[in-house]
C-alpha cells in the first residue's frame, strides 16, 4: 500500500496532480482511490488530498499517522499536514511561499524554520518548483517538477507516467512538461 | 473491459449516458458540480442544461420524465429544499421515463451552510433512495436507480456525499444503452394533480414503498458479509462500509446500496442470530430509526457522532466503546502549531473594491450565498448574516420593519449577486415593493459579475454580457426599472473613486437605493493587464492598500529602508488597479507606466 499526501493553496493545480498521480497506479494494474477537499477552500484556502494505491484499497482516505509520501505545493501546507505522515516519510515540497490572510495583515508571521523543523522527523526534498519551472518555460510545470522526484522515489516503470502525464497536459506542453518531470532525475 | 480514472460526479454522469438517460438538469452547488458539466461538455443525443434555480431544474426534469424520457436532476443538499414543492406533488405521479434526484449531502460541510441529512427528505417524499459508497457504484447506482424507478413507479434519490462525488477510482465502462423516449399520457389521472385524482395516488404511494422494501434483500447492492461469528452484526452504507472495512475486523456486516425502503424482513430474521447490531452511519440517525420502528434493536448514534464526517478513526473509537476493538490505534503525532489560512478574494476580485469601501462605512451588511460571503472572514468581517439562497432581500425587509416598531432605526445595507438574484433574490425583491416604507434608508447592492462564482465559474442569465457563448443576456436594470423601482444606479466599481461616492451617498440617503456593479467575475474572465509595482520610497507604510487583502499584497523590508513598506508579487498580481486607487500618496503604479517613465 502506498499513501501519498497532497497539499497546497486553491488554485495550485492539486486535482489535475491527484488525478495523473492515481491513473499511474491505475495503469500499474493497483487498485486505486483518491480524495480532494476544494469548495469554499479553493479561493486560496489550504487545499489537500488523498491517492492511496495497492493490491486492495478500500477508503480514500488515509488515517493519520499512515501516510509515506506528501507532496506540498507550499512550505506552510506541508507543515499543516505533516502530522498524518508516519515518522520516517517523505516530504516533497515546492518552498515557494503564498502568504495566507493572518501573514498579509502583520498579525501572525510566517514561520522561517519549516524545513529545519520537518526534517527533524521526515526525510525532507525541496525545491523552489516555481523558480525551476519558470526558467524551463512556464511557471505551470511546478507541479510536473514535483511529481518527476515523487517518482524516482517510487518503483513505477517511466513509461506509465509518460503516459498519465501526456494524457492529463494541453497536447502542446507535453514536451515541456517531459523536460519538467526529468528535470531532477540527473541531479 | 475498458476502465477510466473517473470521481463520483463523472460517474453519475457515464452511469446515466449508459443507462440512456435522455435529459439532466441541475443548478450548480458543490458537491455536484460536475455531474452537469461533465455532461455538458459531451452528451450525444441527450440534453443538458444548468437551469436559473433548483426547482426550476426539478420541473424541467419532470417534463422530460412524464414525457418517457429517463431524467435526472442533480443539486446540492439545500438545493432540495427549494425543489420541494414540485418534488412533494411530481412524487405522487405515475413513473413514464425514470426518474433520478442526485442530491450531494455534505457531512463535515466542507462547502455549505449546513448540514442537513436528505435521506429523510428522500423518506419524506416517498422516495427510494441509494447511497453509493464509491464511484463505481455511483455508476452502477445511477443505472440500477432508474431501472428501479420504472420498475417500481416512484421517483429515486441517489444520495451522494462530499466526499464520494470528489473521490476517484478506476470505474468499469459499459456500453450505453437506448431508451426510446415514449410521449406524454393524456390521461387526466396520471399528472393532472388535484381531487379526487389524488386520493387513490396516497394509497399508491404506501403500496409501491412496500413492494420495493419486500423485494429490496434480493437486490445486488444490498448484501450480507457472514463472519461466523454471531456476537455483532454491523450495519452500514456508503463510503462508512469502506471506512469500516480498513479496520481488518471479524465482524459481520450488513452493507446497504439502498438505504430506503429497508430490507427490514431480512434484517429483522439476520439480527435474531447476533447479540447486537450496530449502526454505522453519518449524520442523522435515519438507518437506525428506521430498524427502531420496525422493532430491531439496535445502537448507532450513542457511539457516532451525529455530525461531521466519520472517518475511520471515528469508526475505530466507537468500536472501541462498545468493547469491539482492543488493538492499539496507529498513532498519529499532534498537528504543528502554524498558521491558519482561509479562503479569500482571488487577485482582480470585482468583489474586493464593493467591501473595501463597505468596510470603511462600518455599517453591517446582510450578505448572500455566493463567493461574497468570503467578506464574512478576517480580516473583512464586514458581512454579519447568511441564511441562505437569496434570503438577503427578504431579510432587509424584515429587519427594517422591526426596527421601524421599536423606533431604533437605522441604515440597511444588502449584498446580493446575479446568479443568486436570478435564483430567489427578484420574487425577494418584488416584495420588497409591497408597503414599502419610503423614508427609510435601505441600500441593496447587486453584485453582477455575470458568473455563478463560488462554484467554479458556470453561467447566469447575466453571461451574456460579457461571453457570446451565452444565449441569456438579461438586462437587469430595466428588469428591476419594469417592477416599478426608481432607476437602477450602475457602477463600475473599478473605478474606485466614483463608485465609493455612489456607495456612500447611497448609504446616507433616506430612501431605497438600488445599485448593480459591472465588473465580471475574475477567475472566468481574466483580467491581463500588466502587474503594479510599489514605490517604496513613496510609500508611507500607511497600510491602505494592504486592508483590500489582495493575495499579491504584503509589506516587506527594501534594503536600505528602515520602516516596512508595501509591496505586490508581481507573478500574483493581474493588474486591476485597486491598490494604486486606494493609496494616498500615489506609490503604486503599473509596471507599464514604471517603464515608459524609467
Amino acid at each position: 500500500m502506498i499513501n501519498i499526501l497532497l497539499a497546497g493553496v486553491g488554485g495550485q493545480g492539486m486535482v489535475l496532480t491527484t488525478k495523473i498521480l492515481a491513473e499511474v497506479g491505475m495503469y500499474s494494474g493497483l487498485e486505486v482511490k483518491t480524495n480532494d477537499v476544494i469548495g469554499l477552500s479553493q479561493r486560496g484556502g489550504r487545499v489537500n488530498g488523498s491517492v492511496r494505491m495497492g493490491a486492495c484499497v478500500h477508503s480514500p482516505n488515509i488515517q493519520a499517522g499512515t501516510g509515506d509520501y506528501l507532496l506540498a505545493f507550499e512550505p506552510l501546507e506541508a507543515l499543516r499536514y505533516a502530522h498524518l505522515l508516519k515518522d520516517g516519510a517523505t516530504i516533497i515540497m515546492n518552498t515557494h511561499q503564498i502568504p495566507p490572510v493572518p501573514v498579509m495583515s502583520e498579525k501572525e508571521t510566517y514561520p522561517n524554520d519549516i524545513i529545519k523543523r520537518l526534517k527533524a522527523t521526515y526525510e525532507v526534498i525541496a525545491c523552489d518548483a516555481i523558480k525551476e519551472a519558470t526558467l524551463l518555460g512556464s511557471a505551470k510545470l511546478a507541479n510536473t517538477i514535483l511529481l518527476g522526484i515523487l517518482a524516482s522515489k517510487l518503483s513505477f516503470n517511466q513509461e506509465i507516467w509518460v503516459k498519465a502525464l501526456t494524457e492529463n497536459v494541453p497536447s502542446k506542453t507535453v514536451a515541456m512538461n517531459m523536460k519538467a518531470f526529468l528535470s531532477h532525475t540527473h541531479t | 473491459m475498458h476502465k477510466a480514472m473517473l470521481n463520483g460526479n463523472e460517474a453519475v454522469a457515464r452511469g446515466f449516458i449508459e443507462a440512456g438517460g435522455r435529459v439532466a438538469t441541475s443548478y450548480p452547488g458543490s458537491p455536484t458540480v460536475e455531474i452537469i458539466q461533465t455532461l455538458n461538455e459531451d452528451f450525444e443525443g441527450g440534453y443538458s442544461e444548468f437551469s436559473v434555480n433548483e426547482k426550476v431544474a426539478l420541473e424541467v426534469a419532470i417534463g422530460a420524465a412524464i414525457t418517457g424520457a429517463r431524467s435526472m436532476v442533480a443539486m446540492k443538499h439545500v438545493g432540495v429544499n427549494v425543489a420541494m414543492d414540485p418534488l412533494m406533488t411530481f412524487t405522487q405521479t405515475k413513473i413514464n421515463g425514470g426518474f433520478l434526484l442526485v442530491s450531494g449531502d455534505d457531512p463535515g460541510m466542507s462547502s455549505s451552510q449546513n448540514e442537513q441529512d436528505n435521506r429523510l427528505l428522500g423518506k419524506f417524499a416517498h422516495m427510494a433512495i441509494f447511497d453509493p459508497a464509491d464511484a463505481q457504484e455511483a455508476k452502477d447506482m445511477t443505472q440500477l436507480a432508474l431501472e428501479v424507478s420504472e420498475t417500481y413507479d416512484l421517483p429515486v434519490m441517489l444520495r451522494m456525499t462530499s466526499r464520494v462525488c470528489h473521490s476517484r477510482t478506476p470505474v468499469t465502462l459499459g456500453e450505453a444503452k437506448q431508451h426510446p423516449i415514449g410521449g406524454f399520457s393524456k390521461s387526466l389521472a396520471d399528472y393532472a394533480m388535484i381531487p379526487p385524482h389524488t386520493f387513490a395516488n396516497q394509497h399508491h404511494l404506501k403500496a409501491r414503498i412496500e413492494g420495493l422494501g419486500q423485494a429490496a434483500k434480493d437486490l445486488a447492492c444490498n448484501h450480507y458479509e457472514d463472519s461466523g461469528k454471531y456476537h455483532t452484526l454491523i450495519i452500514t452504507s456508503g463510503l462508512m462500509y469502506h471506512n469500516l472495512k480498513e479496520l481488518e475486523l471479524d465482524l459481520s456486516i450488513y452493507k446497504l446500496g439502498m438505504v430506503y425502503p429497508l430490507p427490514l424482513d431480512a434484517l429483522k430474521t439476520l439480527s435474531q442470530s447476533y447479540e447486537q447490531v450496530v449502526v454505522i452511519e453519518e449524520m442523522m440517525p435515519f438507518i437506525e430509526n428506521e430498524l427502531k420502528i420496525a422493532g430491531i434493536p439496535c445502537v448507532g448514534k450513542a457511539y457516532f457522532s451525529h455530525t461531521g464526517e466519520l472517518h475511520t478513526e471515528n469508526i475505530r473509537q466507537g468500536l472501541q466503546a462498545l468493547g469491539l476493538i482492543s488493538k492499539p490505534q496507529v498513532k498519529g503525532r499532534d498537528p504543528y502549531e502554524t498558521v491558519n489560512r482561509l479562503s479569500m478574494f482571488c487577485a482582480g476580485c470585482p468583489h474586493r473594491p464593493v467591501f473595501d469601501i463597505l468596510k470603511k462605512s462600518k455599517i453591517p451588511v446582510i450578505g448572500d450565498i455566493g463567493c461574497y460571503s468570503l467578506a464574512v472572514l478576517e480580516p473583512l468581517e464586514v458581512v454579519k448574516s447568511i441564511i441562505s439562497m437569496g434570503a438577503s432581500i427578504g431579510m432587509m425587509k424584515g429587519m427594517s420593519k422591526a426596527m421601524t416598531l421599536s423606533g431604533q432605526r437605522e441604515p440597511l445595507v444588502a449584498v446580493i449577486g446575479d446568479g443568486t438574484f436570478y435564483h430567489s433574490g427578484m420574487t425577494g425583491l418584488l416584495n420588497l415593493l409591497h408597503q414599502l416604507d419610503k423614508t427609510f434608508n435601505m441600500t441593496l447592492i447587486i453584485l453582477n459579475n455575470g458568473t455563478t462564482a463560488m462554484t467554479g465559474g458556470q453561467q447566469t442569465a447575466s453571461t451574456g454580457y460579457y461571453s457570446e457563448s451565452s444565449d441569456m443576456k438579461v438586462d437587469m436594470p430595466q428588469l428591476i426599472a419594469s417592477m416599478g423601482f426608481d432607476p437602477v444606479q450602475v457602477v463600475d466599481q473599478f473605478n474606485y473613486k466614483k463608485a465609493k461616492g455612489i456607495i456612500d451617498q447611497a448609504l446616507q440617503h433616506e430612501g431605497l437605493d438600488i445599485i448593480m456593479t459591472t465588473r465580471p467575475c475574475a477567475l472566468n474572465f481574466k483580467i491581463v493587464n500588466p502587474h503594479f509595482v510599489v514605490n517604496p520610497e513613496v510609500c508611507i507604510g500607511c497600510r491602505t492598500c494592504v486592508k483590500t487583502n489582495c493575495p499579491p499584497l504584503l509589506m516587506k523590508h527594501y534594503e536600505g529602508i528602515e520602516d516596512l513598506k508595501s509591496s505586490i508579487a508581481p507573478d500574483m498580481c493581474v493588474g486591476c488597479s485597486i491598490c494604486s486607487q486606494v493609496c494616498p500618496v500615489r506609490a503604486i503604479q503599473s509596471s507599464k507606466v514604471k517603464e515608459k517613465s524609467l
